[in-house]
C-alpha cells in the first residue's frame, strides 16, 4: 500500500499566553484568521501535509496553551516534538523577556537534537511594536537558533517558518541516517521514532511488553 | 133715350162701352145726344155757381179764421221749442249724473267681488310666499307643512285661476326641489360626519382611556381640578362624542321624507350609504397601518367614530337605524378591521409599534363595550398578535442571542475583586456559598454567556409583560404566559443561536462549556419563574419542572465534541504508517497510537465539567471510531499482503486501545463496554493469531460463540492476506514439513471459509 507520506515531523508552538500561536497554527493549517482571541485550553494539534524537495511531508503541529495552569500538561509534549517554535508578541516586551525561560524548559523537557525557532509575531502592528527586529536577532543568534518575525494577519512569513524548520528537520534526519546506516526499505522517521521510544519508556509501554 | 145713356154714364164709373154703343147707334143720332151733354153740361155749371155762391162767406171766414190758427200756432209752436230747450238744457246733466251713478255702481259692485275674491286668493299667496321663503331659509320640513296646507286647504278653495294652476303645477316640482335640497343637505351630513367621525372616534379613545386610567386617587384628583377650573369648563366643548355632530340635517331631512311619505325610501338610502360609507372607512386610508401608530390610530378612530354615530342614530330612536342593521353592519365591520387589523400587524417588527397598537385595540375594545357593541373577533386577534408579538421579541432576541454568543469567549468568568465578583452575582442567581470563601481571582463555573442571556431573558419577560399589560389577564395567566413564551425564548430562540454556533467547527474546551453554561442557565429558570411571578403579582408556580430546555442544544455540543473527538482520531489514524511485511513486530505500540491515546485521555481528563452523560457519549464515539479504524485497516483490499509480523504489531496496538478502554477513561460507564467496540476486532485477531480454525468453523453461525462477531468474509480476507504475504516471504526457499501442513491447513479452511460466504449469499 502506498504511504500517504515520507515523512512525519512533530512540530511544538510555545511562548506566553497570547503572543498567538493558535493564530500562526490557525493560519498554517486553514490559511485563515480570526481576530477574536479564544485562548487554548491544554493542547491541541492540526495536521498539514507540505512537499518538500518532492518529499510529502505530514507535519503534526501540538499547539500548546500558554497559560501557566496548563504547564504540566504541555511539557508532556516536548519529548516527542522534533522541532519547536517559539513565539513571543514584538508588541509584548515580556513575552520577549520569557523566550529564555521558554528555552530554558526546552532545554530540561525536549530531546536535546530537537530544532528550534523563534518567531517574533504580530510584526504587522508596527505601531505599538516594543521589541526591535534587531533585538530578536540579537536574542536568536545568542542562542544559534533561526529567527523570523511573522504576521499570522497578514499570513506574513508564517510558511517560511514552517518549511524552514521543516527542511531543517528533514536535512539533520538524512545526516543522520546516513552516519548511522545505509538507507534500507523502510524511511527513518520510525528508526528515529524508535530510538526516541528507547529513551522514553512509559509506564503503560512497560505493561504493554509484560501482555 | 139720350138721357137714360146720360144718367147710365154718370152712374157708371167705368164699363161705358154699351153707353157708347147705344148713343152710337140710337137714332136721332149723336147730334142729340151731344145737345143733351150740352144741356147737361150747362146744368152742372149753374148748379157749381149756385153752390160756390152758397159757400163763398163761409170760405172767407174760414181763411180768416185760419190765419189766425197761424200766429196761434207759431206762438205755441216758440214756446214749445222753448220749453223744449229748457227741458233738454235740465236733464243733459242728469243724465250725465246717473250714467256717472250707474258706472260708480258697478265699479262698487265690481269691487266689492273683487275683494272677496282677493280675500279667498290672499292666505294662498301669503303661504306661498311663506314657503318661497321658508325653501329660501332652507326650512325644509316647515316649507313642506306650508305646501301641504296650500296644496289641500287653500288651493281648492280659491278657484280656477290660472295662476293657481300654475301654483299647483309648481307643487310637484317644488317638492320635488325640497326634498332634493333635503338630500343634498344629507349629503352635506353625511361628508360632514365622515369627516367629523375620525374626530368623534378619538374623543371616544380619549374618554375610554380616562376611564380606564380611572381610579379613587384619579377621580378626587380631577374633581379637584373640576372645582378650580369649573368656570372655564361651564361652556367648554361638547361632553359626549356623538355631540361634536349636528345631527339635524339628517333628522330634518328623515322628517321631510316622512312628510312627503318616502321615509322607507330614505331610509333605506340613509343605510345604503352609511354602508358604503362604512365600507370606505374600513379600507385604511394611508395604505400601510403598519407603517405608524398615527396611521393605526385614524383608522381606529375613523371605525369608532362612525359606529359611535350609528350607535347614537339607533338610541336616538327615530327608526333611522335599527339594532339589526346596526348589528348586521358591525359585525361585517368588525370582521373587515379584525382581518386588516390582522394583515397589517402581521408586518410589524417594531415591538414598540405593536405595543402602541395593542393598546388602541384595547383602548378600542373597551370604548365597543362602552357602546354595547360586540367585540368578539377582536379579543381573539388580541390573541394572536400577543403570539406575534412574541415572535417579533423573539426574533429581537435572536439577534441579541447571537451577539452574545458570538461575542462570547465560553470561558469561565474570572473575577479579579469583589466589585466584580458582585456583579457576575447581581447579574446572575448563583449559589456562590462555596466561591464566597475562595481568594481572588475566583473563578466562576460558567462563562460570561450564562449572566448576559439571564439577564437578557428578564428583559425580554419585562418586553413581554408590557403587552399583556391591561389585557385584563389575571396575574396567574400572565404569569404562565410569560413562563411559556420564556421557556420558548430559551428552547427555540435560544437554542436555535446555539445550534446555528455548532454550524462552525468549535474547540472542543468552548463545546465543553456551552453544555456546562446550559445546565446553569437551565437551573436559573427557577429564578426566573421567581422573578415572572414577583412582577405579574402571581403566586410561585413550581411545579413546571424547567425540563431538558436546552437538550437538543446539549445533544448538538455533544454530537460535536463526539464529531471532534473523531475527527481527532481519524488524523491520528491518517498518520498510521504499518509496515504490512513487517517480519518482527517491534515490541512497542505504534507510536501514532500511544499519542492518540495519551491525547485522548488528557483530553478526557479536561472534560470533567462535563456531565457525565456527554463524557461517557464522547468516549464512546472516540473508541469505537478507533476500533473500526483499526478494523477497516485490517481488511483494506489496498492492503494485500499482511505478515504475521504486522499482525501482531497492530495486535499490540489495538491491545494498548484495550488497555485504554479497560481503563475507565471516565467515570459512568458500565463495566468493560468500551471493550465491546474491540470485540469484534479482537475475535478476529485471537482467531487469526491463535489459529483457532477449527473451533470456528465448529462455533460459526452459533449464538455466543468465541468468535460469533467474526464473519466468514472478513476472516478469509484476512487469511488471503496472510496467506500472500507468507507466499511472498517464502518464494524463493523450500518449504518444512510443518509450514507444508499449514499451507495445507490454510487452504482448507479458506474453502470452507468460502463455502460458508457462499451459503451466506
Amino acid at each position: 500500500m502506498a504511504k500517504t507520506y515520507d515523512y512525519l515531523f512533530k512540530l511544538l508552538l510555545i511562548g506566553d499566553s497570547g503572543v498567538g500561536k493558535t493564530s500562526i497554527l490557525f493560519r498554517f493549517s486553514e490559511d485563515a484568521f480570526n481576530i477574536s482571541f479564544i485562548s487554548t485550553i491544554g493542547i491541541d494539534f492540526k495536521i498539514r501535509t507540505i512537499d518538500l524537495d518532492g518529499k510529502k511531508v505530514k507535519l503534526q503541529i501540538w499547539d500548546t496553551a500558554g497559560q501557566e495552569r496548563f504547564r504540566t500538561i504541555t511539557t508532556a509534549y516536548y519529548r516527542g516534538s522534533m522541532g519547536i517554535m517559539l513565539v513571543y508578541d514584538v508588541t509584548n516586551e515580556k513575552s520577549f523577556e520569557n523566550i529564555k525561560n521558554w528555552i530554558r524548559n526546552i532545554e530540561e523537557n525536549a530531546s536535546a537534537d530537537v530544532e528550534k525557532m523563534i518567531l517574533g509575531n504580530k510584526c504587522d502592528l508596527d505601531a505599538k511594536r516594543q521589541v526591535s527586529k534587531e533585538r530578536g536577532e540579537q536574542l536568536a543568534i545568542e542562542y544559534q537558533i533561526k529567527f523570523v518575525e511573522t504576521s499570522a494577519k497578514d499570513s506574513l512569513n508564517v510558511e517560511y517558518a514552517f518549511y524552514t524548520l521543516a527542511r531543517d528537520i528533514k536535512a539533520k534526519m538524512e545526516k543522520k541516517q546516513e552516519a548511522s546506516n545505509p538507507p534500507g526499505n523502510r524511511s527513518g522517521v520510525h528508526q528515529l521514532k524508535d530510538s526516541d521510544r528507547q529513551r522514553k519508556p512509559t509506564s503503560w509501554l512497560s505493561r504493554c511488553s509484560l501482555l | 133715350m139720350t138721357n137714360a145713356t146720360i144718367q147710365e154714364i154718370e152712374g157708371i164709373d167705368d164699363y161705358w162701352g154699351p153707353a157708347f154703343r147705344s148713343v152710337y147707334e140710337g137714332e136721332g143720332g149723336h147730334e142729340a145726344f151731344v145737345q143733351q151733354l150740352d144741356e147737361r153740361i150747362q146744368q152742372h155749371d149753374k148748379e157749381i155757381e149756385k153752390l160756390c155762391n152758397f159757400y163763398y162767406q163761409g170760405f172767407i171766414d174760414s181763411i180768416r179764421e185760419l190765419l189766425q190758427v197761424r200766429s196761434h200756432a207759431e206762438e205755441l209752436h216758440a214756446e214749445i221749442s222753448n220749453v223744449d230747450a229748457n227741458v233738454k238744457e235740465s236733464t243733459e246733466s242728469l243724465c250725465t249724473r246717473a250714467e256717472e251713478l250707474i258706472r260708480a255702481r258697478r265699479v262698487e259692485l265690481n269691487i266689492a267681488a273683487t275683494i272677496e275674491k282677493m280675500e279667498l286668493c290672499l292666505p294662498l299667496l301669503t303661504t306661498y310666499s311663506k314657503l318661497k321663503t321658508q325653501v329660501e331659509a332652507k326650512r325644509y320640513y316647515p316649507a313642506l307643512k306650508t305646501l301641504e296646507q296650500l296644496e289641500h286647504v287653500l288651493l281648492p278653495r280659491v278657484g280656477p285661476y290660472k295662476w293657481c294652476a300654475q301654483i299647483s303645477s309648481d307643487i310637484p316640482r317644488l317638492r320635488q326641489a325640497i326634498q332634493d335640497a333635503s338630500m343634498a343637505d344629507l349629503r352635506d351630513f353625511l361628508e360632514n360626519i365622515r369627516k367629523l367621525s375620525p374626530q368623534v372616534g378619538a374623543m371616544a379613545f380619549k374618554e375610554t382611556q380616562e376611564m380606564l386610567g380611572r381610579s379613587l386617587a384619579n377621580i378626587v384628583k380631577s374633581k379637584k381640578d373640576d372645582v378650580i377650573s369649573v368656570a372655564s369648563r361651564e361652556n367648554s366643548g361638547p361632553q359626549c362624542p356623538h355631540e361634536l355632530v349636528d345631527f339635524s340635517p339628517l333628522h330634518r331631512c328623515l322628517h321631510i321624507h316622512s312628510v312627503l311619505g318616502a321615509k322607507n325610501d330614505f331610509v333605506q338610502y340613509y343605510r345604503a350609504q352609511r354602508k358604503q360609507q362604512a365600507r370606505l372607512v374600513l379600507i385604511p386610508s394611508s395604505g400601510n397601518l403598519h407603517d405608524s401608530i398615527q396611521s393605526m390610530k385614524s383608522y381606529l378612530n375613523a371605525v369608532l367614530g362612525f359606529f359611535i354615530l350609528e350607535e347614537h342614530l339607533l338610541t336616538a330612536g327615530a327608526g333611522l337605524v335599527s339594532r339589526d342593521w346596526l348589528l348586521d353592519t358591525w359585525s361585517m365591520a368588525v370582521t373587515k378591521v379584525a382581518s386588516t387589523l390582522r394583515t397589517n400587524t402581521s408586518l410589524i417588527t417594531d415591538p414598540t409599534l405593536m405595543l402602541s397598537i395593542k393598546q388602541q385595540i384595547v383602548l378600542f375594545i373597551n370604548a365597543l363595550k362602552c357602546y354595547g357593541l360586540p367585540t368578539d373577533p377582536l379579543p381573539l386577534l388580541l390573541q394572536e398578535m400577543a403570539e406575534h408579538y412574541t415572535e417579533v421579541l423573539m426574533q429581537r432576541w435572536v439577534v441579541v442571542f447571537r451577539d452574545i454568543l458570538d461575542n462570547a469567549s465560553f470561558l469561565p468568568i474570572e473575577v479579579e475583586n469583589q466589585e466584580q465578583y458582585d456583579g457576575v452575582m447581581d447579574q446572575f442567581p448563583y449559589d456562590g456559598d462555596e466561591l464566597e470563601t475562595q481568594p481572588f481571582p475566583r473563578k466562576f463555573p460558567f462563562s460570561t454567556i450564562v449572566p448576559a442571556v439571564y439577564v437578557q431573558v428578564k428583559e425580554f419577560i419585562y418586553a413581554w409583560l408590557k403587552y399583556s399589560a391591561g389585557l385584563g389577564l389575571g396575574g396567574g395567566r400572565r404569569a404562565a404566559a410569560a413562563r411559556h413564551s420564556a421557556s420558548l425564548l430559551l428552547s427555540r430562540s435560544f437554542t436555535g443561536c446555539l445550534s446555528a454556533l455548532f454550524r462552525r467547527p468549535l474547540p472542543l474546551m468552548q463545546l465543553v462549556q456551552i453544555i456546562v453554561d446550559t445546565q446553569y442557565l437551565e437551573d436559573a429558570t427557577l429564578y426566573l419563574y421567581e422573578f415572572i411571578s414577583n412582577i405579574t403579582g402571581s403566586e410561585l408556580v413550581t411545579t413546571q419542572a424547567a425540563g431538558s430546555m436546552f437538550q437538543a442544544a446539549r445533544d448538538d455540543a455533544e454530537q460535536q465534541i463526539c464529531e471532534n473527538l473523531e475527527k481527532k482520531v481519524d488524523e491520528f489514524l491518517d498518520l498510521e504508517n504499518y509496515d504490512w511485511l513487517l517480519v518482527e513486530p517491534s515490541g512497542q505500540a505504534s507510536s501514532f497510537v500511544t499519542d492518540m491515546l495519551s491525547y485522548l485521555s488528557g483530553v478526557l481528563t479536561s472534560l470533567e465539567q462535563l456531565p457525565t452523560r456527554a463524557r461517557v457519549a464522547a468516549v464512546r464515539a472516540a473508541t469505537n471510531r478507533i476500533a473500526s479504524r483499526l478494523r477497516n485497516l485490517l481488511l483494506d483490499p489496498a492492503v494485500r499482503q499482511i505478515s504475521s509480523g504486522a499482525l501482531h504489531q497492530l495486535d499490540l496496538d489495538v491491545i494498548q486501545c484495550e488497555q485504554f478502554a479497560a481503563g475507565e477513561p471516565v467515570p459512568g460507564l458500565k463495566e468493560g463496554e468500551l471493550l465491546e467496540h474491540f470485540a469484534s476486532l479482537r475475535q478476529l485477531l485471537d482467531l487469526i493469531t491463535g489459529w483457532d480454525w477449527s473451533s470456528y468453523l465448529h462455533d460459526v453461525g452459533i449464538e455466543g460463540g468465541k468468535y460469533a462477531l467474526v464473519t466468514p468474509r472478513d476472516a478469509a480476507t484476512l487469511l488471503e492476506k496472510l496467506k500472500e504475504a507468507e507466499q511472498k516471504s517464502s518464494v524463493f526457499s523450500v518449504l518444512k514439513k510443518n509450514e507444508r501442513d499449514r499451507r495445507k491447513l490454510l487452504d482448507t479452511v479458506l474453502k470452507q471459509l468460502k463455502q460458508l460466504q457462499n451459503q451466506d449469499g
